[in-house]
């Protein structure tokens, strides 16, 4: 059987920005979880492969209990089971420390893993590092941002487009891919499958004992970076208001606007001398 | 004797724009180097290099590490993380910074992964104490909170840096570096990701997604002959026509013209944004347009706050005001 | 007794906030102004088991229970009111006689069609001079051979313009000579059955609400859903559930409006300040939260006994007298929030406060739900 892992995390549901302005501090407790979007386009990839070569789907998550619920929706996609790597020990982990532990589970739990899958990055920290780490980790070949995974025997295909290069990779299993969300658009969640996801879905849940992650050996699977602080970004746009009768607007606005866009289209704008 | 210290930027010049952001870090990398008194030392690795640790010279490297060798002639992720491996435990860098490209963000995770050391990703600021601690500021959350990060324990302190944020020195062709030329080492691995293909994008025909104007229209246009004349506006401009979704919806624009999460992505120059309210799901899909003019009869419309210039106005008013008045005024 | 939402809940919730957000809410306005039934969007949420939220599994169905119905519905209806009207119908009162009364044959002729959304429902008991006295119905079912022969007008039947299947309340005249109702199943395409004209309503106007004509239409015998003369106990079964149905549905306008209304004190600036700082807007806004939150709670203990299998209507008709009127008295106030800006098609209170009248007034009237409320509690032994 072809074994395909797809790591996911849950992200904050932010419609606005997290932020106490009062106290200058991040509300992430405030926010509902929500699977990260480009997540949910590893998953979108991992069940059409499946449809195209028949496979044995993994969802891996790594986080609090309430991570839970995303390992739910993916099985509810189409997954066929999930694994909660959760342990106060963890929280906070950087990459570095992710991917360790991720890699360890992927080790423990599906030794025969022959493709990993994940999103290209998540919607809060934006690192798009836990893949290619978490490869490092495993020892594996990656190709980040795929648009297309063609698979032959144990060999697979990536298409991508990365520095404006096109470029067709090949890699053997087992390997993972970073996906882009470019492709692969994300299946809706249907109701029976959220009924069936609750419905003795196989999820195992692990520690970091179970990782064989003590606390003496910290340093080897600790985290390397610290945030420091977090602040809001100011915006630098001037927010220019025009009021008034239309017509008069509409001079107004290119009496004093006219030369810069003059400057980009590359033609010339210029007021009728007044009479 | 105390180690020379020491500040690496990686060479990546695939392309003119990748080759920009060296000489970017370059710069940032000379202003650090100042503050606590290392060198600064651009890694080139490749084949027929010489324009580049010319380049790389003229734009502020003190050292120039290069290998230069036939079987580096593309790209290759698993080549690279070998050999910075080996010079990285040889020479110890202090810091090793990187452009923030595809390439970039694939290659350093892993780069810093195996030095077993911290990186953060995508930064737009970079700072130092006089200790040589890097602070490194980090964008989350769509860019809209930016994140302190340091590496404290570990070394090297590794940051990818988004391109276009720092300011290259004018070169000076006038200026040497020391420039060391290291053999290929041995036992190099072979690749397990192999290249089969591999061509430069065509530049691609002209889409909205690549358009310098686009004037967007939305419900607030009121009908669709109002719309309609939005293309005229555009064409003033030299520019396309953009839509949200209820519009198109209503059968006013086809749906190659939806600007949003549902349909297309775009980045231009100057964004015209005609009777639109702002909802996320349209404005998911502005990335970063660099001049916004909003157009609404709301002036507490999201689109009216996100703009730079926020016209209070009926939509359909504005814009045939807007176009007469551009007749009167372009000159060809 | 739980009050928090249990993680299955909030992913139902989560799943078709999205899809409403992602689908429906850049259409709502348009479809609502123009009386468009979204096809498109329709179809998409067939594969999505929005049409056999309750349905077991074997028929096709997501086998939801009916709290998760319930937040469907309201989700639905927190971003576009016709189109939770049109699942909610669907679901609660063309399906659930299925479930309740139809023979095997019945049911798996029809339930996998319905289940999958190929086709949809309609429940049609409302006549010209037969609405909250549902016992004067005048169409009529004439047996004639293997058949019954339709005579009559139902009027305002939701789903009506497209509906294939459509569940018809007729009077049919038993072996003792006496008038009663029976239901029958009647299908797009038989003979005799014709549509009417979409009605131009005042709200819920994205739902192809219509008449429907019956000119010697010859139904089946076999299309007699339960037993002749078992109108009336499928009539009030099926309408206990559709109160739940529309209760759910008038609390997402509620939710929706509240929302709207939050969003704007916080942005719309009066006096320089926002008018959420002002306290009258406060006020309201609190008031908003807490009925709607009581509401709320409400609907889901109707659900929750229906689930256990208590009997459930006089709870099914306070969930529904009190979202309806909750929903009507948010909208109101959302649209005073809003100010002359409420007022117009620019914001969604404007839809809203329309949408949500007609809550209080279909699936029985609150004056009605009154009744049956009373007479429930005055049923009642005294302990």
């Amino acid at each position: 059987m072809f074994n395909i892992v797809v790591c996911i995390k849950q992200v904050p549901m932010v419609t606005e920005l997290p932020w106490d302005e009062k106290t200058g501090t991040l509300k992430r407790e405030a926010a509902a979880g929500m699977m990260n979007p480009a997540c949910k386009h590893a998953i979108e990839a991992a069940l059409q492969l499946r449809e195209l070569y028949g496979a044995s789907i993994t969802v891996m998550t790594m986080g609090p209990p309430s991570a839970e619920e995303v390992l739910r929706e993916a099985i509810a996609m189409g997954a066929n089971r999930g694994v909660l790597i959760c342990d106060r020990l963890l929280a906070g982990s950087d990459t570095y420390a992710t991917s360790f532990a991720l890699g360890r589970a992927v080790k423990k739990e599906i030794p025969d893993h022959d493709l990993i899958l994940c999103g290209a990055y998540t919607s809060d920290s934006e690192t798009a590092q836990v893949g290619p780490q978490l490869a490092e980790e495993l020892n594996i070949p990656a190709a980040a941002y795929a648009e297309h995974i063609d698979i032959s025997g144990r060999t697979m295909r990536v298409r991508r487009l990365v520095d404006n290069f096109r470029e067709t990779l090949e890699m053997d299993f087992p390997a993972l891919v970073t996906v882009s969300m470019e492709r692969y658009k994300p299946r809706y969640v249907s109701f029976a499958g959220l009924s069936r996801s609750f419905d003795g879905a196989d999820i195992r849940e692990l520690n970091a004992q179970d990782l064989g992650m003590m606390s003496a050996d910290l340093d080897a699977c600790g985290s390397r970076t610290r945030v420091r602080r977090v602040f809001i970004r100011k915006t630098a746009k001037e927010n220019v208001r025009i009021t008034g009768a239309a017509a008069v607007a509409a001079a107004e606005f290119l009496d004093r606007y006219q030369r810069s866009i003059s400057a980009v289209i590359g033609r010339a704008i210029e007021a009728k001398k007044q009479i | 004797m105390t180690k020379q210290k020491s500040i690496w930027v990686f060479g990546d010049y695939r392309n003119y724009f990748q080759n920009r952001v060296t000489l970017q870090l370059l710069s940032k990398a000379v202003d650090l180097a100042g503050v606590i008194g290392a060198e600064v030392c651009a890694v080139v690795v490749g084949h027929n290099i010489e324009e580049w640790i010319m380049e790389y010279t003229a734009h502020g490297a003190d050292r120039i590490l290069s290998i230069d060798h036939p079987s580096l002639t593309s790209y290759s992720t698993e080549h690279y993380l070998a050999l910075m491996q080996q010079l990285v435990t040889q020479r110890d860098p202090d810091i090793i910074l990187i452009g923030a490209t595809d390439f970039g963000r694939e290659f350093a995770p892993r780069l810093a992964k195996r030095l077993q050391t911290g990186l953060s990703a995508d930064c737009v600021g970079l700072d130092i104490t006089p200790e040589g601690l890097l602070i490194q500021t980090a964008p989350s959350f769509g860019g809209n909170m930016l994140a302190e990060i340091v590496t404290e324990m570990h070394r090297p302190q590794m940051a990818t840096v988004r391109p276009g944020i720092f300011k290259e020195i004018p070169h000076d062709y006038e200026r040497t570096a020391i420039v060391e030329r290291l053999p290929l080492p041995s036992g190099l691995p072979v690749p397990r990701a192999r290249v089969i293909e591999y061509e430069r994008a065509v530049q691609r025909e002209h889409t909205i997604e690549n358009a310098t104007v686009i004037v967007c229209g939305g419900r607030g246009m009121g009908n669709k002959n109002n719309f309609k004349r939005l293309s005229e506006l555009a064409g003033l401009l030299g520019g396309d026509v953009g839509a949200t979704r209820p519009v198109v919806y209503a059968g006013w624009a086809g749906h190659n013209a939806l600007v949003g999460q549902a349909g297309k992505h775009i980045k231009p120059k100057i964004l015209f944004s005609f009777g639109i309210s702002g909802a996320i799901q349209h404005t998911a899909g502005l990335g970063e347009a660099n001049f916004i003019v909003a157009v609404n009869k709301n002036p507490q419309a999201t689109m009216m706050k996100m703009a730079d210039v926020a016209v209070t106005a009926d939509a359909g008013d504005f814009l045939n005001n807007l176009i007469r008045e551009l007749k009167k005024r372009i000159r060809d | 007794m739980q009050f928090n939402p249990c993680m299955k809940h909030k992913l139902i919730r989560a799943s078709a906030r999205h899809f409403a957000e992602t689908e429906l809410a850049p259409i709502a306005a348009e479809i609502d102004q123009h009386r468009i039934f979204p096809r498109d969007v329709i179809a998409r949420m067939r594969q999505l088991n929005y049409f056999g939220l309750q349905v077991p599994a074997h028929y096709g169905g997501a086998a939801l229970d009916s709290i998760s119905a319930a937040i469907v519905v309201e989700e639905l209806s927190r971003v576009c009111a016709a189109i939770g009207l049109c699942v909610t119908v669907h679901n609660g009162v063309a399906v659930y006689p299925f479930l309740q009364f139809a023979d095997d044959r019945q049911k798996e002729k029809y339930l996998f069609r319905l289940a999958s959304g190929e086709d949809i429902g309609a429940f049609s008991l409302t006549e010209a001079n037969a609405g909250s006295d549902a016992g004067s119905v005048e169409t009529t079912a004439v047996r004639n051979g293997g058949s019954y022969i339709l005579n009559g007008t139902k009027i305002f039947v939701t789903n009506g313009g497209v509906c294939n299947i459509a569940l018809i309340f007729a009077l049919t005249s038993l072996p003792d000579a006496k008038l009663q109702s029976s239901v029958f199943i009647v299908e797009d395409g038989f003979e005799g059955f014709l549509r009417g004209e979409l009605e131009d309503l005042c709200g819920m106007r994205a739902n192809p609400v219509s008449s429907l004509f019956f000119e010697d239409c010859r139904v089946p015998e076999e299309n007699l859903l339960g037993k002749p003369g078992d109108g009336m106990k499928i009539g009030l079964s099926t309408l206990d559930n559709g109160r739940i149905g529309v209760a759910a549905q008038a609390l997402g306008i509620a939710q929706g409006a509240m929302e709207a209304s939050v969003k704007y004190a916080r942005e719309r600036q009066q006096f320089k300040k926002p008018i959420a700082s002002q306290q009258t807007i406060q006020n309201y806004i609190a008031d908003m939260a807490t009925e709607t939150m009581a509401a709320r709670l409400m609907l889901y203990r109707a659900c929750e006994l229906k689930d256990a299998g208590a009997p459930f209507g006089c709870e099914a008709s306070m969930a529904k007298l009190y979202c309806s009127s909750v929903a009507s008295k948010v909208t109101s106030l959302a649209v005073q929030i809003h100010g002359g800006y409420g007022y117009s098609k620019e914001y969604d209170v404007e839809r809203y406060f329309r949408d949500a009248k007609v809550t209080e007034i279909y699936e029985g009237t609150s004056e009605i739900q009154r009744m049956v409320i009373a007479r429930s509690i005055l049923s009642q032994p005294i302990l």
